[in-house]
């Protein structure tokens, strides 16, 4: 009955009133292999692992499960089952220690409910022996890397005594060397006997690890396929629906003047924690500056000082030669143009209608939409400035009036991207501009930031998506602990020597330290 | 000599509901629920006391209809905040409301008086003289002759202390005060979790309005709870919930208390002397804030 092991048949997820997240999808997995699902954003893979997981009931068709029919009504009933599902998002407590995160939700308790950890200690540090996990369960998650993050997720589905560990987009939060190590711990697992389901966007990634694949687009399953020789480019095919150009094609950057400096910026935040030491650089005029980085070193920051939403302890910022290190906001957005990380947050207004986002920061800097009498602003104006964008970037668009956030994710990225991109401006600011998107959004997005770079604007982009900095990047620095802490060109490096300097496990970091040291 | 054992004597009495509301305010502090409505828990279990108390005759029916009365608000807390998601500020702030405004009504309707309620059919609660102790000079009356809940409560401190950093239940709890979702996608319900806190600050809330009406004195006034809930809940975030601190700043709480009423009949008009410990409390949140401050400076290190 191996073939039987978890057969999934016609399932339909429908979220009301009308979205068809899944449309009758036939999947079986059969034990002990790496089953990867792949396809785009809302094709439904995620959807379809929660329905299976407990987490969200199907509108229709069966499960089973070794043979029986299954329905689980909570993930925990599933983890009884023997099926368990690290998330996207990790799911930990991060002032509790490894081993308290493992055991909580099954802890073992003697009288009244104290807890008992002679047994369960020395089972979970053998866990991470067997296993190979290296990583010390009585350190704090709040203290550990993400990649050790990650490697508590699955100790705590193994600690369960899982069979089937469902793996939710786990690299994307990963570095390159993380990332490896990742999949040979997977294949490690898979070679002990747990099936290992694995979700992804990802090409790469899936045609190295997975057995068999199968691809989702549009809450439909297109295809499944056993992985022996199959091609990148027919798998995205399949994935997207049609031909995807992989290395965004540019010419070589022709320089100009300096557009944009960073000045020995310094920035401590009220906890007294030094969040950027020294960072100056320069943008010029036709070249895209990429910064790299693990999350949450300094470019967060760096970015606020270079919109004016913070203020530097020390260092100055030039824009289009101005120094605009004491001015607000208003003034910086002038003379540069900005997209946000976080579309839904800063990026517009969620609840407002396209007209109303598309015209941010242009109601006060363009008075082309201007009434008349110019206090006010002409709504006919507004509604054309609209259309014209709608038009431009291409966003497919139900009704101007609509509010923005019925606009699909990529849709929104590009009213966001065209307002900013139409406030012309000599310098871009661009932070993960597209995290989020699918493959055809990605692709338009990054075009359009190309053109407007051999257009003679000025780009400082920020991604956590190397395969980006490497495609559209004319040199890429890179952050580690509030400094940069190398310059490379992306033709002279590869992921992995960046990968190292993200980790701070490069020379150049080694020698700062050194320096600081006899600084002291 | 003896001002100062009356006063120590006071201190203790003063601190006591402080600690039981603020135990009660540790489970829900530990759960992230941010729970205003102890004021009003307390107030309720004080006017359910003594009308338990007064009408059945007997101190133990009206300790234990004072747990019920803090019980039923908290429950109603619970309800709004857990169930249907409400604001906890403005849940908090209307349960407080009704309480003062409720009590006050049934006061007049049930007994038929305004202000306050004394009869001598409302039974108090017993003292305890401990033998040996008792007779020790200074030391005994300081020590001996409280009501039994004094003695019960310091108790419970260290029970709950227990309960909170010992048990399973309390590493959900903390859990839950962090990251719900990660207690969910344990299996572990949240939200049940929260809801049981909420009932534990009821039921010791309203335990510390019976001892604040059977036990400190022996009758109801309006609004008798006159800020205890708050000073305890100020009292929580001092001590980030540890039994073992509220056990200390509650005393510290009912010092400054009863030094405010030692001062009484001095030169200092009485409205200030009300105020002393407000402003203790006031003054250690500062001291708190700088503290922590300072503490927190270059310990953090950047993460995502």
């Amino acid at each position: 009955m191996q073939d039987q092991f978890i057969k999934m048949d016609s399932i339909t997820k429908i979220y009301p009133p009308d979205t068809l997240a899944l449309d009758k999808v036939d999947l079986e997995i059969q034990e002990g292999e790496i089953h990867s699902i792949i396809g785009e954003n809302g094709a439904g893979k995620s959807t379809l692992m929660k329905v299976f997981y407990g987490m969200a009931p199907p509108s229709g068709g069966e499960i089973h499960f070794r043979g029986r029919k299954a329905k689980f009504a909570t993930p925990r009933e599933a983890v009884a089952s023997g099926i368990g599902m690290v998330h996207q998002e990790f799911m930990l407590i991060p002032s509790y220690t490894v081993y308290e995160n493992v055991i909580l939700g099954a802890e073992p308790a003697g009288r009244f409910g104290t807890l008992r950890h002679a047994d369960t200690k020395p089972k979970v540090e053998e866990l991470v022996d067997t296993y190979g996990l290296n990583i010390d369960i009585n350190s704090r998650i709040g203290d550990i890397s993400v990649g050790a993050q990650q490697k508590v997720e699955i100790l705590k589905l193994l600690y369960r005594d899982v069979d089937v560990l469902i793996m939710d987009e786990p690299t994307a939060a990963l570095t390159p060397q993380e990332a490896g190590e990742l999949f040979a711990r997977l294949r490690g697992l898979n070679k002990v006997g747990k099936t290992i389901i694995f979700i992804s966007h990802k090409l790469d990634e899936v045609l190295e690890l997975s057995d068999r694949i199968t691809v989702m687009r549009k809450g439909r399953r297109v295809v499944t396929v056993d992985n022996r020789g199959l091609d990148k480019a027919e798998l995205a095919r399949a994935m997207v629906g049609r031909d995807v150009v992989f290395s965004i094609e540019k010419a070589p950057a022709s320089l100009g003047e300096i557009v944009f400096e960073a000045r020995g910026l310094r920035y401590v935040d009220e906890n007294g924690v030094i969040r950027l030491e020294g960072v100056s650089f320069d943008v010029r005029r036709g070249e895209i500056v990429g910064i790299a980085g693990v999350e949450g070193n300094g470019q967060y920051e760096l970015v606020q000082l270079v919109t004016g939403l913070l203020s530097a302890q020390s260092g100055r910022v030039f824009i289009g030669g101005h120094d605009v290190t004491g001015e607000d906001v208003m003034a910086r957005r002038k003379l540069m143009c900005y997209v946000p990380q976080d579309r839904k947050v800063s990026g517009s207004a969620q609840n407002m209608s396209l007209v109303d986002n598309a015209i941010m920061t242009h109601h006060r800097l363009n008075p082309e939409i201007e009434d008349r009498c110019e206090a006010l602003l002409s709504s006919g104006r507004c509604r054309a400035f609209t259309s014209r964008l709608v038009e431009d970037f291409g966003v497919l668009v139900p009704e101007l009036d609509a509010p923005i956030s019925s606009l699909s994710g990529g849709n929104q990225q590009k009213v966001v991207v065209g307002r900013e991109f139409m406030l012309d401006t000599d310098f871009i600011l661009l932070d993960q501009p597209t995290r989020g998107l699918d493959v055809g959004s990605i692709e338009y997005v990054q075009e359009e930031v190309v053109r407007r770079r051999d257009a003679g604007a000025g780009c400082l982009l920020i991604s956590a998506d190397l395969d980006e900095l490497f495609s559209l990047s004319d040199r890429i620095l890179v952050m580690s602990r509030g400094r940069v802490v190398a310059e490379l060109r992306p033709e002279a490096t590869t992921r992995e020597e960046i990968g190292e300097y993200m980790l701070g496990a490069k020379d150049a970091q080694e020698d700062w330290r050194a320096r600081e040291e006899v600084g002291k | 000599m003896h001002l100062m054992v009356e006063m120590i004597r006071s201190s203790i009495l003063s601190a006591t509901p402080v600690l039981l509301a603020g135990l009660g305010g540790a489970y829900t502090f530990h759960a992230n629920v941010f729970n205003i409505a102890m004021e009003g828990m307390m107030l309720i279990g004080a006017f359910t006391a003594v009308a338990g108390s007064y009408f059945s005759g007997s101190w133990i029916m009206g300790v234990l209809s004072g747990i019920a009365g803090g019980l039923v608000a908290a429950l109603i807390f619970a309800i709004f905040v857990v169930s249907l998601k409400t604001d906890e500020f403005v849940t908090g702030t209307a349960l407080n409301m009704l309480a003062l405004g409720g009590t006050t009504y049934s006061l007049r309707q049930l007994f038929h008086v305004k202000g306050a309620f004394m009869s001598h059919a409302i039974q108090s609660m017993p003292r305890w003289n401990i033998p040996l102790i008792s007779r020790i000079p200074h030391l005994g009356p300081i020590l001996s002759g409280h009501p039994f809940i004094v003695y019960a409560s310091i108790l419970l401190a260290f029970v709950v202390e227990w309960h909170i950093f010992g048990t399973r239940y309390g590493l959900r709890l903390r859990a839950v005060g962090e990251d719900a979702r990660a207690v969910d996608s344990v299996g572990v319900s949240s939200d049940r979790i929260k809801a049981q806190a909420i009932i534990a600050s009821g039921v010791l809330c309203g335990l510390a309005g019976a001892y604040l009406s059977l036990g400190y004195v022996t009758l109801f006034s309006e609004n008798m709870s006159n800020g205890r809930g708050w000073i305890a809940l100020a009292v929580i975030i001092l001590t980030r919930g540890r039994p073992m601190g509220l056990l200390l700043m509650s005393l510290v709480f009912g010092l400054f208390d009863g030094l405010g009423l030692s001062l009484q009949g001095t030169i200092i008009p009485p409205q200030f002397t009300q105020m002393v410990p407000y402003i203790a409390t006031i003054v250690a949140l500062y001291f708190y804030s700088r503290e922590k401050r300072s503490a927190r400076g270059g310990k953090e290190t950047p993460t995502t």
